[in-house]
C-alpha cells in the first residue's frame, strides 16, 4: 500500500556518499522497514567517511548533482576507530573553502546516521531533497562546464538561438 | 601614501652570508649551499646552488630575492644532491615552510645548515626587478610578516632590523571583503580569476608542499580533475590545490607571485589558514608538528554543521 | 600601400568590425591582466602594455575541441569539428615579437602534416601589427634579428606617429582588403613623423655561432648550471609566442565526451614520460636543454630560422628567474673562448 506519490516540477539529483558500516546499513534498514523516502538520492558506498575525498564532492557537483550528502558513523562508532573524526575535520575545512569560492552550503549536508537509525536516514534525505528542490537546479557548475576559452570557441549560431529561446 | 622601506641592512646581510658560506663550505660542514645570486637583468636575482667556496661571492641578498628556496630541498627536486648536509639561505617566511617539511618527515633538521636572513621585506613582483622597495611595491605577505628575524637558525647575521612602518593588511582586508559578498558574487569573482588560468602549474611547481611524486591532477585513472585549461577544470584544480594545502601552507605566497596570470592564489591559502586557526587553533610553520590539523583530531571538535 | 588612421578612426574601425560580426581580438584588461581577448567595444583596447600571453592563441587555442563522441547502447557516434565554424577574426595591436612568431608557427603547422585547425583559423584571421615605443631590459627582439618596427607576420602594420594616430603599411592582400573595405576611415599619409621606436638593450646574438655550439654540446655540464634551478612548470612555454607543442586528451564520461587539443610544455616531467614508466628526459636540466635546443637548433635545422622572437615574456615570468637571453649570451661567450 504505497501512498500516492506527489508530482513535482523539479526533481533534484542528490548524491549521497555513505560509509558501509553505519549509514549504508541505516539506509538498508529504512528500506527493509518499508519506510518511504525520496528516490532522488543516489547512494555511493565507501568503506568509511575517512575514505571520502573532498574531490569526490567537487566531482559530484561537476557531474550534475544538485545536492550532496555525506554520512557516516556517529563519533566513537567508527569501524576503523577514527576515520570519521578525520573526516569531520576535513569536511569542516572543505565546506569553508566551498563557501569561499561561492558554493551555496545549503546544497551540502553532513550527517551521522547509525545502522539503527533508518528513521534518521529518511529524515535527512527528505530534508535535503526538499531544501534543494526549493533552491532549484544547481546551475553554477553546469554553466561552468559549458564554458570554453575564447580561443577555442566556434561559431554555433543555431546553439545560441536555441539557448536564447530558453 | 608611498613610504620608502629601509633595506640598508641588505648589504651587510650579503657580506655576512658570503663569509659564513665560505666558512662552512671550506670547513666541509656542508656539501652545497642553496642561495640567491645576481641575474642578468638590472636588480634581478635568481636561485643558485654552489658547492665551491670560490663561488661564495656570487651569493647576495636584495629585495629581489623573492624565491622560497626550500622547494629545492623537497623530493620533487631530484637535481639537488641530497647527500650530506646542505646549507640554505632562508627568510622568516621560507623557514616556516622548512618547519612544515620537517613535520611531514620530508627533511631532517640535522641535514640542514640554516643561514637565516633578517628581512625587511621583498618585492611583490619581479616582472621589473629594478624596482625600489616601498610600501607600494612590497609583497603583500611582507605587510603582515611577524617573522622578520628567523628563529632557530644555525647562523643569522647580526644586524639591527630597521623599524618597518605599519602597513595595511591586504589579505585580511580582501578576505573580509569577499566574505561579505553573496555566494553568487563570490562565485563570479573566482570564476573570472580562474578562467585566466592556463594550467602551467607554476603554482604547484614552486610550492614547497607540492612534493607528491605524482600529482592527483596528473593522473588519468581515475581522472579526478580535468586537465584541460577550461574554466571547469581550472576551478576544480584551484579548489583541490587549496584543500591539499590547508593546514600546511605557511604563507610564502610563491604561488601567487609566480602566477603568470595574476590569480590571487594566496587568498585561498590565507582563507584556509584563517579557518583552521579559528576551528582548531592551529597555525602552520611555527613548530615541528608531526601531525597537521587535518591529519589529527579531537573528540570534541566542532560538529555543529553535521546533522 | 601606405595610409594614415587617427586613433578615433581606428576605434571606429574596430567597432564597425565588431558590429559586422567579426571577432576582434586585441589586448584588453581581464581581471587585472592584459591579455589578447575578443573586444566587445573598441574602447577596451589597451595599447601601452605587452599582453601576458601571446597572439598565437588566435590560431592555436589554449584548448580546443577536435572531436566529440556519444555512446547510446551499442551505437557510437563520432562528430568532427567543422573548421567552417571558426569565426572570422581580426587580431589587432599585435606586437612585432608576437606577429613575427606567426610565420614561424605557419611553417610547423603546414609542414608534412597540414593542421586544418591551425590553417583554417589562420586563413580567417587578419593581423594588424603595432610597433613598440617602449621596451624593458627583458625585451630582446633586436638580438634575434627583429626590431620594434618589424612588420613580419602582419597584414597591416601600424606605427604610432607624433600628434596621435598611426601610419599604416599593408603587407598582404588581407591588409589591403581591410583598408579598401573601410576607405573612409583611412587618410592619405601627409608626412607624419613616426614616434621614436623602442630600443631594446640586448646586443644582437650571433645565432650561427650559438647553433654551432649547440650542435656540438648536447652533453655538457653547462646544462646543469643553467637549469638545476628550473622547477619544471610550463610558464615559459605557455606565454611564448612561438612554442607550439600540444597534447591530445579525451575527456568525458563513458556516455559522451570530447577529444581536446591542449597546450603542452617541454618543462613538464610528463612531457616525455612513457607509458612504460621510463622517462628519457629524467631530470629537469635535460628538459630545459630541450627548450634551448628546440628554439636555437632543432627548429633551425628543419626550417632555417630561430624559434624565438625575443618578446622576453619567459624572462619576466620565470618563477626562478631563468633568463634565456642571458643563457644565449653565455653560450656565445663559450664559443668565443673556444675560438681564441
Amino acid at each position: 500500500m504505497h501512498p500516492e506519490k506527489q508530482k513535482h516540477a523539479f526533481e533534484p539529483k542528490i548524491i549521497a556518499f555513505v560509509c558501509t558500516w553505519c549509514t549504508y546499513a541505516g539506509a538498508d534498514l529504512a528500506g527493509t522497514s518499508r519506510m518511504q523516502y525520496p528516490s532522488n538520492v543516489r547512494v555511493l558506498k565507501f568503506p568509511c567517511t575517512g575514505r571520502i575525498d573532498p574531490v569526490f564532492i567537487l566531482k559530484a557537483f561537476q557531474q550534475g548533482a544538485d545536492g550532496v550528502l555525506v554520512s557516516g558513523c556517529h563519533p566513537g562508532d567508527c569501524h576503523y576507530i577514527a576515520g570519521n573524526f578525520h573526516a569531520r575535520r576535513r569536511f569542516a575545512a572543505f565546506r569553508k573553502l566551498l563557501e569561499f569560492v561561492g558554493v551555496d552550503l545549503n546544497r551540502l549536508q553532513f550527517s551521522w546516521v547509525s545502522a539503527a537509525e533508518g528513521g534518521k536516514w529518511v529524515e535527512v534525505v527528505t530534508d535535503l531533497t526538499e531544501k534543494v528542490r526549493a533552491m532549484g537546479l544547481m546551475t553554477e557548475f553546469k554553466e561552468l562546464a559549458l564554458e570554453e576559452q575564447w580561443s577555442g570557441t566556434i561559431d554555433t549560431p543555431e546553439l545560441k538561438e536555441a539557448y536564447d529561446q530558453i | 601614501m608611498t613610504q620608502p622601506i629601509d633595506t640598508s641592512i641588505y648589504a651587510a646581510v650579503t657580506e655576512a652570508i658570503r663569509s659564513e658560506a665560505k666558512r662552512i663550505l671550506s670547513e666541509g660542514q656542508v656539501s652545497a649551499i642553496v642561495g640567491y645570486a645576481v641575474a642578468r637583468r638590472k636588480g634581478s636575482a635568481q636561485p643558485i646552488v654552489i658547492s665551491d667556496a670560490a663561488d661564495v661571492s656570487k651569493l647576495i641578498f636584495t629585495p629581489a630575492c623573492v624565491n622560497n628556496l626550500s622547494v629545492y630541498l623537497t623530493k620533487a627536486k631530484k637535481e639537488i644532491p641530497k647527500n650530506g648536509k646542505i646549507g640554505i639561505v632562508v627568510k622568516g617566511c621560507d623557514l616556516k615552510a622548512l618547519v612544515g617539511l620537517m613535520g611531514e618527515s620530508q627533511l631532517k633538521r640535522e641535514d640542514l645548515f640554516l643561514i637565516g636572513v633578517p628581512c625587511a621585506g621583498v618585492l611583490g613582483s619581479v616582472l621589473q626587478p629594478d624596482t625600489e622597495l616601498t610600501s607600494d611595491t612590497i609583497a603583500s605577505k611582507c605587510r603582515e610578516c611577524g617573522e622578520r628575524l628567523p628563529q632557530g637558525c644555525d647562523f643569522v647575521p647580526s644586524v639591527t632590523l630597521p623599524a618597518t612602518p605599519e602597513q595595511e593588511q591586504i589579505y585580511a582586508a580582501e578576505i573580509a571583503r569577499l566574505e561579505a559578498l553573496t555566494p553568487a558574487e563570490r562565485w563570479a569573482y573566482w570564476k573570472e580569476q580562474f578562467s585566466k588560468c592556463i594550467k602551467c602549474y607554476a603554482c604547484r611547481q614552486v610550492c614547497p608542499f607540492c612534493f607528491c611524486e605524482q600529482c592527483l591532477c596528473d593522473r588519468n585513472k581515475p581522472q579526478m580533475v580535468e586537465t584541460t585549461p577550461r574554466p571547469a577544470g581550472n576551478f576544480a584544480w584551484h579548489v583541490i590545490r587549496a584543500m591539499h594545502l590547508a593546514g600546511r601552507c605557511a604563507g610564502c605566497a610563491e604561488c601567487e607571485r609566480v602566477c603568470p596570470m595574476d590569480i590571487p592564489l594566496n587568498l585561498l591559502n590565507r582563507k584556509m589558514a584563517k579557518e583552521l586557526k579559528e576551528l582548531y587553533d592551529y597555525e602552520a610553520g611555527f613548530e615541528v608538528n608531526d601531525k597537521g590539523p587535518l591529519a589529527s583530531y579531537d573528540d570534541k571538535d566542532d560538529q555543529s554543521f553535521i546533522k | 600601400m601606405q595610409k594614415f588612421i587617427s586613433q578615433q578612426n581606428l576605434n571606429t574601425l574596430l567597432d564597425k568590425l565588431i558590429a559586422e560580426g567579426k571577432r576582434v581580438v586585441a589586448p584588453r584588461m581581464n581581471a587585472g591582466t592584459v591579455l589578447y581577448e575578443p573586444l566587445t567595444a573598441a574602447a577596451e583596447l589597451v595599447t601601452d602594455q605587452l599582453p601576458r600571453r601571446s597572439g598565437k592563441e588566435a590560431f592555436f587555442p589554449l584548448c580546443e575541441d577536435i572531436m566529440s563522441y556519444r555512446k547510446e547502447g551499442q551505437q557510437v557516434t563520432l562528430t568532427d569539428i567543422d573548421p567552417a565554424r571558426f569565426p572570422e577574426t581580426v587580431l589587432v595591436g599585435v606586437r612585432p615579437c608576437d606577429a613575427a612568431a606567426i610565420p614561424v608557427l605557419d611553417a610547423v603547422f603546414s609542414w608534412d602534416y597540414k593542421d586544418e585547425f591551425f590553417l583554417e583559423r589562420r586563413r580567417k584571421t587578419t593581423i594588424v601589427g603595432l610597433a613598440c615605443t617602449q621596451a624593458d631590459d627583458a625585451c630582446f627582439c633586436s638580438a634575434v634579428g627583429l626590431s620594434p618596427g618589424e612588420p613580419k607576420g602582419a597584414d597591416l602594420f601600424l606605427t604610432p606617429v607624433e600628434g596621435g594616430g598611426y601610419s599604416c603599411e599593408t603587407h598582404s592582400d588581407k591588409g589591403e582588403a581591410l583598408i579598401n573595405n573601410h576607405k573612409d576611415l583611412f587618410a592619405e599619409t601627409n608626412g607624419e613623423k613616426a614616434l621614436p621606436l623602442a630600443q631594446p638593450q640586448t646586443e644582437a646574438f650571433d645565432l650561427q655561432k650559438v647553433k654551432a655550439w649547440l650542435d656540438e654540446h648536447f652533453e655538457n655540464p653547462a646544462w646543469d648550471s643553467i637549469a638545476t634551478r628550473c622547477v619544471g612548470c610550463g610558464a615559459c612555454a605557455f606565454v611564448c609566442p612561438a612554442c607550439h607543442c600540444f597534447d591530445i586528451v579525451d575527456e568525458g564520461t563513458e556516455k559522451s565526451g570530447k577529444r581536446r587539443k591542449n597546450w603542452d610544455a617541454c618543462g613538464f616531467w610528463k612531457f616525455t614520460h612513457h607509458a612504460s614508466g621510463h622517462n628519457p628526459r629524467d631530470q629537469q636540466p635535460k628538459r630545459y636543454r630541450n627548450r634551448i635546443m628546440h628554439k636555437f637548433k632543432y627548429y633551425d635545422d628543419k626550417f632555417g630560422q630561430t624559434l624565438c622572437t625575443g618578446c622576453g615574456r619567459c624572462i619576466r615570468l620565470c618563477p626562478v628567474g631563468i633568463d634565456i637571453a642571458g643563457i644565449i649570451q653565455e653560450i656565445e661567450k663559450q664559443v668565443k673562448v673556444k675560438v681564441e
